[in-house]
């Protein structure tokens, strides 16, 4: 990533990579320092891993025997299309939140790491959506969003619009969702990006302004560049968590006593994937299905994983 | 529907129960249940009486050391984690109402309270509710806490100012069908225009299939959610849409609390514990409202069981605790600590549940949850009504809300089942 | 640059961007804190309540008779703190070698790490639960702690950021000077990634203590939890919960993330004006 740095001669790792031959002894303190975690991953992760393996070729009502099922599960997975509309929510509501989420990020970043007064302020105020408790945000975003006298609709009809029935609609509901989202998780990566800058030298922005170059140029010649790794960072964990996520429209949809909480609202608009599965594990008891389900949704999350990281990773890295 | 700011923030605090699956059987060497002379009780809270629970401490302290644990988040995942997994079970556990049908399969994890002499107490009990805590084969699992009759809230001016029948007698009496019911939408809409009967149509659906003997799936396990009485249910929402006596709002809703609050929603359909929640969420309607009987007779939301784990160790006194525990003058107690609804008809005469209430004009409520609750018809639940019940009832949220297209919505809802059915292998 | 004006105006529409960002994300942490000085009916009733109530104290006293809050916070902290101590090291060290070594096996093993941090989290419960119960470990804080030593997330984020902060040349040099692996990682890699570490430490440390899905399987002894399940026993069924209280318990439960995050984030910005060229 030394791109705009003058590359030394031969770097640490090319020394290493030179010498082929070495082998597992020489390096053994590099597999030391990296076994903790997939030691724990072998203790503790493997046994659940396979045995909702094993579980997805049964069927299992939580607690009597289990029926060998076969791949009956997978075909009907393959068939189900409720299952193929959750995967369509959820990646609707992820692109609505995320692309808006890093970019909103980005300029809070960039803004916060100029010399700005009060930064201690902001900083923590950015901070503050990551821990307010989810009973209030559950009540300001619902009321946020009602018809009548919700905020984003008195702002509607101020600028000289229509109301629109956010949490009756299905466009409103997964934009009500990403709302939710993107205020929660905003202040989150902007810190990460934070965190990024600091490793931007500061000379570079000196030799820039020498330049005669202006704070638009400044970023996309030197902040975006070097911020690269942690835009692949924040895509990726963004992809990989925002696909699974739940608790969002549960928290706004789920507003009735008697009603299942992962229904996901009206017309299952906001049923995502991980909603799903927990309907289908605990509202119907089909536990074997469930697990079918939890593949299905560790398959698409690798496959969008895959293609983000393809995005931004530049080639031959 | 269902006044729920409350349900939102009960979501809110489930928001991040992520939770568990898988679970792997047999010979672990860890200690089943309870050891020593505890006997661990599992509920949550709100469901059981907390001055009970202290009074059975003290009252049983000689034989065992109760522990009675309240336990958060998504209860019965964590009762099936410790179930399936066979360790650190406790030797009482409460089992919700909702989830009830889905533990009875599997009865066999559980002490058949019959061997412990349940039958003699049967009397004692509403026997709809006792029928529901037994196993299909006869196995009696679960022992009746709590029930959720449902009533017609109503606010007392409106329906006066609409022309409507307006003292409880009467509007039990002259709006007892749902036809009846409707028709006083009409003209409370026409007489006060902007004023809705309900919030939406789901309640409709709901309550009429909760007022029926049979459901989704029969006993046979054969699927049964096209059934007449389903469709009649269907027809009726259907029917209250058409006739425009439900509102565009959507429960729990600043919206919704208002119009509440203003009386241009003065009614709804709701059980016993709401009554709590109309209390807290539009404190200013104090004296405004009453209950009457619902419109097409009673039926019930909620409402839970004790049982006795199989890993129990001393069962016949656990069921000496539970029987205490759930006696008609300590369900009296229940309701006056937590607002649980007996189900021993013997407390309905009590004093403590005999209080006119200010908060709806000093009427005496149990005057109509009581006889509700004894005509509840006993229904058939079984472990597949949730999953062949949700795709009718998110159809007919569609054609409410969405404004969906009746037919196609009844249509693709058969579909969905059809193919649900197929796939937990309930017979269509 | 600009004129002095120019920069003004800027400033000015700098904050104002500024403000209006921390208006949206404090108003509902506000809201909460309000919604804490009320009873519970108080919170219920319409229109919302936007002002402070008398009831905060009497929300305090009812919570702390209810659960063992100091005792559970004790416990919250002896997790969450361990665990951030042993990510902090664990996923730092591992993410060194990833950002900055070559050895055979590397790309299949970071594939392997990324695969395992794709796995849903919903799949681990129940079997976890038999392991723990078979070594012994339910019912005491082990079980929370040595599962979460090391994540992949941490050693993703350490290794993203490593790339860009560990210059090669600085590690060129120490090891002409002779340094072995272990004093280049503590002497070259560990000053410069404060930042980075600082993130995966406040963030470590919050996770640990919001989670409860799993401490509420493991933890089996009512006597014995973290603070999020203590809270969690506060939440009932319909029309009993004192939300009054359940929003001083959430409240309360987050001075310590609050602490953390005022110390941690100082090492994100060094106040020492770093960026102050403009």
């Amino acid at each position: 990533m030394a791109t705009a740095l003058e590359k030394p001669p031969a770097t640490a790792e090319r020394s290493a990579a030179a010498r082929p031959r070495t082998g597992l002894r020489r390096h053994w303190h590099l597999y030391a320092a990296i076994s903790p975690f997939y030691l724990l991953f072998l203790a503790f992760g493997l046994v659940p891993v396979g045995f909702s393996l094993y579980l997805s070729l049964h069927r299992w009502d939580g607690l009597g025997p289990m029926e060998w099922a076969g791949l009956t599960q997978y075909r009907y997975l393959l068939t189900d299309i409720d299952f193929w509309s959750s995967i369509g929510n959820t990646i609707v509501i992820w692109a609505l939140a995320t692309f808006p989420m890093i970019f909103l990020a980005m300029v809070t970043a960039v803004l916060l790491n100029s010399a700005v007064r009060f930064k201690n302020v902001y900083r923590f105020a950015y901070f503050l959506p990551n821990v307010t408790s989810v009973v209030a945000v559950a009540i300001i975003f619902g009321s946020v969003f009602s018809t009548n006298f919700g905020l984003v609709n008195a702002l509607l009809q101020a600028v000289g619009l229509d109301q629109v029935a956010w949490l009756n609609t299905p466009w409103g509901i997964k934009v009500a969702i990403a709302t939710l989202m993107t205020w929660q998780w905003t202040g989150y990566n902007a810190i990460i990006f934070l965190a990024g800058l600091q490793t931007i030298p500061g000379e570079l922005y000196e030799a820039a302004r020498i330049d005669g170059a202006g704070p638009v140029q400044t970023f996309f010649r030197i902040t975006l560049p070097l911020m690269r790794p942690m835009l692949l960072f924040v895509l990726v964990v963004s992809t990989v968590t925002g696909l699974q996520s739940f608790s969002e429209p549960q928290v706004l949809l789920q507003n009735t006593a008697n009603e299942s909480t992962y229904s996901g609202g009206p017309g299952h608009a906001g049923r995502t994937m991980v909603l799903y599965f927990f309907q289908q594990t605990f509202d119907n008891n089909d536990f074997g299905y469930g697990a079918a389900v939890a593949w299905g949704i560790f398959l698409v999350v690798v496959i969008f994983s895959i293609i983000n990281w393809r995005l931004v990773q530049r080639r031959g890295e | 529907m269902r006044l729920s700011r409350r349900g939102l923030l009960r979501a809110g605090l489930a928001g991040t129960a992520a939770t568990a699956l898988g679970g792997l059987a047999s010979g672990c060497a860890v200690p089943t249940g309870s050891t020593g002379r505890n006997m661990v009780l599992w509920y949550w809270d709100g469901g059981l009486g907390e001055t009970v629970v202290r009074q059975a401490r003290t009252r049983f302290d000689n034989a065992v050391d109760l522990r009675a644990v309240k336990i958060g988040g998504y209860y019965r995942s964590k009762l099936i984690t410790t179930l399936a997994g066979r360790a650190h079970i406790p030797d009482i556990a409460g089992l919700k109402g909702e989830d009830m049908a889905s533990y009875l399969p599997d009865a066999d994890q559980f002490v058949d309270l019959r061997t412990l002499g349940a039958d003699r107490l049967k009397s004692g009990y509403l026997p709809w509710k006792w029928q529901a805590g037994i196993a299909e084969d006869g196995r009696m699992v679960g022992f009746p806490i709590d029930c959720g009759p449902v009533a017609h809230y109503y606010q007392y001016a409106v329906f006066r100012k609409a022309g409507l029948p307006y003292e409880p007698a009467d509007v039990s009496a002259e709006l007892n069908t749902w036809e009846k019911f409707f028709t006083a939408g009409e003209q409370l809409k026409k007489r006060l225009p902007g004023t809705y009967l309900l919030t939406d149509i789901t309640s409709v659906f709901e309550m009429s299939v909760n007022q029926g003997t049979e459901r989704f799936v029969d006993r046979d396990r054969h699927f049964i959610g096209d059934g007449e009485h389903v469709r009649a249910a269907w027809d009726r929402a259907v029917e209250a849409k058409r006739r425009r006596i439900v509102s565009n709002l959507v429960s729990g809703t600043p919206d919704q609390w208002s119009a509440v609050e203003d009386g241009t929603l003065p009614s709804q359909l709701n059980a016993s514990w709401a009554t709590n929640d109309i209390k807290n969420g539009v404190p200013r309607t104090k004296g405004r409202w009453r209950v009457a009987g619902c419109p097409g007779g009673p039926s019930n939301i909620g409402g839970s069981f004790l049982s006795i784990t199989r890993a129990c160790r001393e069962p016949e006194r656990a069921f000496e605790i539970i029987t205490w525990v759930l006696g008609a003058a300590n369900q009296a107690q229940g309701f006056v600590d937590a607002g649980l609804f007996p189900s021993t008809p013997a407390s309905y005469g009590m004093r403590k549940l005999r209080e006119p209430d200010p908060f709806f004009g000093g009427q005496i409520t149990m005057d109509v949850f009581g006889p509700a609750a004894r005509r509840i018809p006993v229904a058939y639940a079984s472990p597949y009504d949730m999953a062949l019940g949700q795709p009718v009832k998110d159809e007919i949220k569609s054609v409410g809300v969405l404004g969906k297209n009746p037919g196609q919505a009844w249509k693709d809802a058969m579909s969905k089942c059809r193919r649900i059915a197929q796939h937990l292998g309930v017979s269509v | 640059m600009a004129s002095v004006k120019g920069s003004r105006s800027r400033g000015i529409a700098l904050h104002a961007v500024l403000v209006a960002g921390l208006l949206l994300s404090a108003f509902p942490f506000y809201w909460a804190v309000i919604m804490s000085t009320h009873t519970s009916s108080e919170i219920f009733s319409y229109p919302p309540k936007l002002l402070p109530g008398a009831h905060f104290l009497e929300n305090v006293r009812n919570l702390f008779d209810s659960i063992d809050f100091f005792g559970s916070m004790l416990n919250s902290l002896l997790v969450a703190g361990s665990v951030t101590v042993l990510v902090l090291f664990f996923d730092s060290l591992a993410a060194f070698v990833f950002a900055k070594f070559a050895f055979p096996g590397k790309r299949v093993l970071f594939a392997l790490l990324m695969l395992i941090f794709m796995v849903p989290a919903q799949l681990a419960a129940i079997p976890q639960f038999v392991t723990m119960a078979r070594i012994g470990w339910i019912g005491s804080m082990t079980a929370l702690i040595v599962p979460a030593a090391a994540n992949a997330f941490g050693i993703f984020w350490m290794r993203q950021y490593m790339k860009g902060a560990i210059h090669d040349e600085l590690l060129d040099a120490s090891r002409i000077d002779g340094a072995n692996f272990l004093r280049q990682y503590w002497h070259v890699a560990l000053p410069v990634v404060r930042p980075g570490l600082a993130f995966l430490g406040i963030f470590t440390f919050m996770g640990q203590w919001n989670d409860y899905a799993w401490p509420l399987i493991a933890l089996t002894d009512p006597d014995n939890v973290t603070l999020q399940v203590a809270l969690s026993q506060l939440n009932g069924t319909h029309g009993t919960t004192d939300y009054g209280m359940v929003m001083t318990g959430a409240l309360l439960a987050l001075v310590p993330l609050l602490i953390v995050f005022a110390i941690g984030a100082r090492q994100i910005i060094g106040d020492l004006a770093k960026g102050a060229i403009r």
